[in-house]
Order: structure tokens, then C-alpha cells, then sequence
């Protein structure tokens, strides 16, 4: 039995992986809807089919996320803080800065060169800090999230947005989109506006290189962009950039369920 | 000898007649128009049609609110924040605080004497403006007027939690399928605007007389929620959302005697009624 389980369920997406000796077995990713067991039971499902598993395979779940008190059969539940840390550090040893920009909020982490988490800083009160801004934008836009990144990526002459307020934001969008300007203008105007947000949050905590980032933020690459420009740095981007926290889960669960490496524990 | 005041806010477009004793004679609100502040001028004509006056029986027309700017009917523009602080003291000449609580904005101001001495104002965040009622409002399915009255319906006292307004949206579902009253919910809305607007006054400072105005004061349980959380009294006028257009009107009066002081005549513009244009592009 060395296979863990790691679910990270969120306001948006509740994201799922099987790890195996460090290593990503299976992964799923679904929109957590109104119930989050449901959700929570169908990402196992998945991923017991994906990998050819039953439930007794499994030495230990745990669960972390805004809905993380959903997940009723984890075996323990975990902090995201400490989850995305341990994910992105399995990836990327070297990293020491992490910024996570998910639906709800965007969360910085600095780590120290034991990949442990030192300090922290989460844009939890305001839904133009988080990922949020930009599902409200793609509403007003009627495009995709998918398409969000590549879409703004076109922009030659992107929209300032007025205010830092995405309800006000919304507002503006409408009327730019009212006067004839192209979508991808809004689009990028949007990035720049949550980049420019990102980055005093970063800045608040004082950015240490490497720095990398993930969440469904780190999905749109055009973002990226534009806060590698904003903080003057490239950022590292692992490959399943919206799965690193329900990883770092899955090692968790894995480092509290060996004896050997217990004291890896924070 | 007639003034007027036109106050051409986000939503609404408010015209005041005074005549030369300071007399309100003529008051209408009416749509601003959603696009490009059309209908401005036609909330002008309503007022001029109500007394049987013609545009060019006013002396003086000063234009404010967010829509000021290329008003072709205004002999001058001159910022909201004095037009209120002049129109809230020409009610209530000791007032030395006001609140307005706006579809889009939240602005306290110091008076003193009639004149603006200092001010703060919230136009960042919607969830420190009338916006964040008109959102929840919409997400509850409740009209945005009759919010007020619900909200003093009241038995159960729930803490909104989340700051922003799109989060709040989410609560509040959250509340309602929790099974917790709609009544309760929606005193719970107001009471976080008014901690936020409370929060706002006392960076500034607060001296009585204290009143509020804006769309805000037009809500019962808006009003209560305010004097709830500043434990104070508050005045508020008949009409609160007129008091930026007569303000403009007796400063436009003010002007007009000012000029006939030192020249011996004013030189008002030529008048088109015309719509208004808003912002142009550079402005914003």
C-alpha cells in the first residue's frame, strides 16, 4: 500500500491526484458545483478507475481546501498553505517564492531552502485579488476561461480598469464592450488590473528568486506574463499548474503515513 | 429671477429651480439614460414645463455630479462635493457632517458655515457604496426599494462575513439555503454597508448635527442601520437624493450675483438644450 491520496477541493475546482513514491500517478479536475461530498466522491471515483484501484489500495487520503471538511472520507485534513508549499517544492526544489492565484483568493508563500513554508499572505478579502475577477469578466465577455489567456494574449491596446473592484469592474466592462472595444482589450485589461494586484501582494511579503507560480491562474498564460512583467522576473510554471496543492496533499499524506520520514513534517 | 442646479449623477439626473430668495420652485428626478447621458437635458425640460419657464428665463444654470462635464445647458461645473455641502446646510444650517450614500460612490464631508472643509470618499470598493445593496438585492431577488423595509422586518442578527460584494453574493446564498430569513439576511446586508460607511465618517471625524443624504437615506433600514452603527443621531432631508441640485442652484445664484457685484452684469452662455455628453474619453 504506498499509494496516497491527495483532494483539494475549492470554491471553483476541486482538483484530485493519486501519488506514488513522489511520483503523479492520476489527476482530476472538476467544477466543485453545490455539493462538495458529491464532489469530493466523484474525483475518487475517477481516479480509482484512471489509476485500476479500489479504496483498499489507498494507505492514506488527505484533504485540504476551502471544502476540505467535505471530504468525510480523508484521512486527515491538511493546511492549502502548507500543501501548495510541499506541492510546488516536489516539483521545483529550488523555488523559494510561490504565488497561487485560485478562485477565491491568491495566496504568496515564501519558502525556506528545506522547502519549508516561513511566511505567508492571502488577498482573501477582496474577489479582485483572486481568480474571481477574471470568471466575472469571461461572464461579461461570454468567452471561456480556457480561452481568457490566449484570447488577451491578442491585445495590442489593453482597457485600464478604473478601480481595483471587480463588481465596479464588471460595470466597466460592460460599457467598454457597449462602446466597440475587442474583447481582447477587456480581456488583457483584466489581467493587468489582477497582475498589478498580485504583485503588491507579492511585494508585501518581499519576493526571493526563483519564484513560481500555480492555481487556475497559472492556466492562463497570458497572466503569467504580465506578472513576470509587473514583478520584473520570469516564474517557474509546472506543468499541471492547478493540481500543486491537492499534490502537496498527496504527499502529505504520504509523509505522515511513513515512519521514516515523519520528521520531514513541518 | 431664476437659478437652477443640475446634479447629473451615474443613475439619475436631478434638476433644481430656485428663485432669487433661494425658493425651491421646481424639483424632478429622473433617469440619467444608460448610455452617454441623453436624457439629461429632457429631465431639464420637465423641470422648466412644471413652472411654464423657458431655459432662457434662468439666470444662472450650474451643472455637478459625475455627468458635469459638457452639460451645454450650464453656465458653470463645479464639483459635487461642494453643491451637496452647500444644499445639505441650506436645510439644515447646523449641520457639520454629511453622509451620502450613492448608487456608486460613498462621500463623507466637514461642514462648516455652508462652505466644504473636508472630505473623504469611497469610490474604490462597491461594497462601501449602494452598489453592494443593488447586487445582494439582485441575487435575492428583492427590488433594490423595497430592501429597506424588509431589512426592519428583522428578529435575528446575522454577520455578513465576506467584505467584497461578489463574495457577499455567495453568503448570502449560502445563508438562504442554510434556511436562515430573508429578512434577516438582508438587515445583516445593511448592517455591514453601514459599519463600512461608519468606518469611512470616522477617519474623517464626526461633529453634529450629522446628515445623511444620497440614495442611501431614502432606505428606512439603511437610516437605522447608520445611526446603529455610529450611535448617533442623524437628520435627514424630505428629499435626499435633491440636495447636490440645489446646492448647484443656489451656487449658481451665488455666482450670478457675484458677477452682477463686480461687473454689473453676468454674461450667462448661450443655451441649447441639449443632451449631455459624458466624460470624454481623455477626462477618464
Amino acid at each position: 500500500m504506498s499509494w496516497f491520496v491527495g483532494i483539494d477541493i475549492g470554491s471553483a475546482y476541486s482538483k484530485g491526484v493519486i501519488s506514488k513514491d513522489r511520483e503523479l500517478i492520476a489527476w482530476h479536475v472538476i467544477i466543485s458545483g453545490a455539493n462538495h461530498r458529491t464532489s469530493a466522491e466523484a474525483i475518487m471515483t475517477e481516479l480509482m478507475r484512471q489509476a485500476n484501484l479500489t479504496q483498499d489500495d489507498i494507505a492514506s487520503t488527505v484533504a485540504t481546501g476551502s471544502g476540505a471538511d467535505n471530504v468525510y472520507f480523508a484521512s486527515q485534513r491538511a493546511s492549502d498553505i502548507v500543501c501548495t508549499a510541499r506541492g510546488i517544492n516536489s516539483i521545483f526544489a529550488q523555488a523559494r517564492t510561490v504565488i497561487d492565484v485560485a478562485s477565491l483568493s491568491t495566496k504568496v508563500i515564501r519558502l525556506n531552502q528545506e522547502g519549508m513554508v516561513t511566511n505567508f499572505a492571502v488577498s482573501e478579502k477582496c474577489a479582485a485579488g483572486g481568480g474571481r475577477f477574471i470568471e466575472v469578466i469571461a461572464n461579461v465577455l461570454r468567452i471561456d476561461l480556457s480561452d481568457f489567456g490566449p484570447l488577451s494574449a491578442k491585445s495590442r491596446n489593453p482597457v485600464i480598469f478604473g478601480t481595483g473592484c471587480a463588481v465596479f469592474g464588471e460595470s466597466e466592462a460592460i460599457t467598454r464592450v457597449s462602446e466597440g472595444i475587442p474583447k481582447e482589450d477587456i480581456a488583457a485589461g483584466v489581467n493587468k488590473a489582477l497582475a498589478s494586484n498580485i504583485s503588491s501582494l507579492v511585494r508585501k511579503l518581499r519576493l526571493e528568486d526563483p519564484c513560481a507560480i500555480c492555481g487556475g491562474g497559472a492556466l492562463n498564460t497570458a497572466l503569467v506574463k504580465v506578472v513576470e512583467n509587473e514583478l520584473n522576473i520570469s516564474l517557474l510554471v509546472p506543468p499541471h499548474p492547478q493540481i500543486i496543492t491537492a499534490l502537496g496533499a498527496a504527499i502529505t499524506a504520504a509523509t505522515s503515513t511513513t515512519p521514516e520520514s515523519s520528521k520531514e513534517q513541518n | 429671477m431664476y437659478f437652477a442646479g443640475v446634479d447629473i449623477g451615474s443613475t439619475m439626473t436631478k434638476v433644481a429651480l430656485i428663485d432669487e430668495s433661494s425658493n425651491l420652485v421646481s424639483a424632478v428626478k429622473g433617469p440619467t439614460g444608460p448610455e452617454h447621458r441623453q436624457l439629461a437635458n429632457e429631465v431639464m425640460r420637465q423641470a422648466l414645463e412644471k413652472v411654464s419657464l423657458q431655459i432662457d428665463d434662468i439666470s444662472c444654470i450650474v451643472a455637478t455630479g459625475y455627468g458635469r462635464v459638457n452639460v451645454p445647458f450650464a453656465d458653470r461645473q463645479i464639483t459635487e462635493l461642494s453643491c451637496h455641502a452647500r444644499g445639505v446646510s441650506s436645510i439644515f444650517p447646523n449641520v457639520r457632517t454629511a453622509i451620502d450614500i450613492g448608487g456608486q460612490d460613498a462621500k463623507c464631508m466637514k461642514i462648516d458655515n455652508g462652505r466644504l472643509v473636508s472630505f473623504v470618499m469611497n469610490d474604490k470598493c462597491a461594497a462601501g457604496t449602494g452598489r453592494f445593496l443593488e447586487v445582494t438585492a439582485a441575487t435575492l431577488g428583492v427590488r433594490l426599494e423595497d430592501m429597506g423595509d424588509i431589512a426592519l422586518k428583522a428578529t435575528k442578527r446575522i454577520q455578513i462575513s465576506n467584505l467584497c460584494t461578489i463574495f457577499a453574493q455567495q453568503e448570502v446564498v449560502a445563508l438562504l439555503s442554510r434556511g436562515e430569513r430573508l429578512e434577516d439576511i438582508v438587515a445583516g446586508l445593511h448592517n455591514a454597508l453601514a459599519s463600512r460607511v461608519a468606518a469611512l465618517a470616522q477617519r474623517l471625524g464626526i461633529e453634529p448635527d450629522l446628515v445623511l443624504t444620497g440614495g442611501g437615506a431614502k432606505n428606512t433600514g439603511m437610516v437605522r442601520a447608520v445611526k446603529e452603527s455610529l450611535g448617533r443621531e442623524l437628520l435627514v432631508p424630505e428629499e435626499p437624493l435633491l440636495t447636490g441640485a440645489l446646492g448647484a442652484a443656489i451656487l449658481a445664484g451665488e455666482t450670478y450675483m457675484k458677477a452682477v457685484a463686480a461687473s454689473g452684469a453676468f454674461s450667462a452662455k448661450p443655451r441649447r438644450l441639449e443632451k449631455a455628453t459624458f466624460f470624454d474619453r481623455e477626462h477618464q
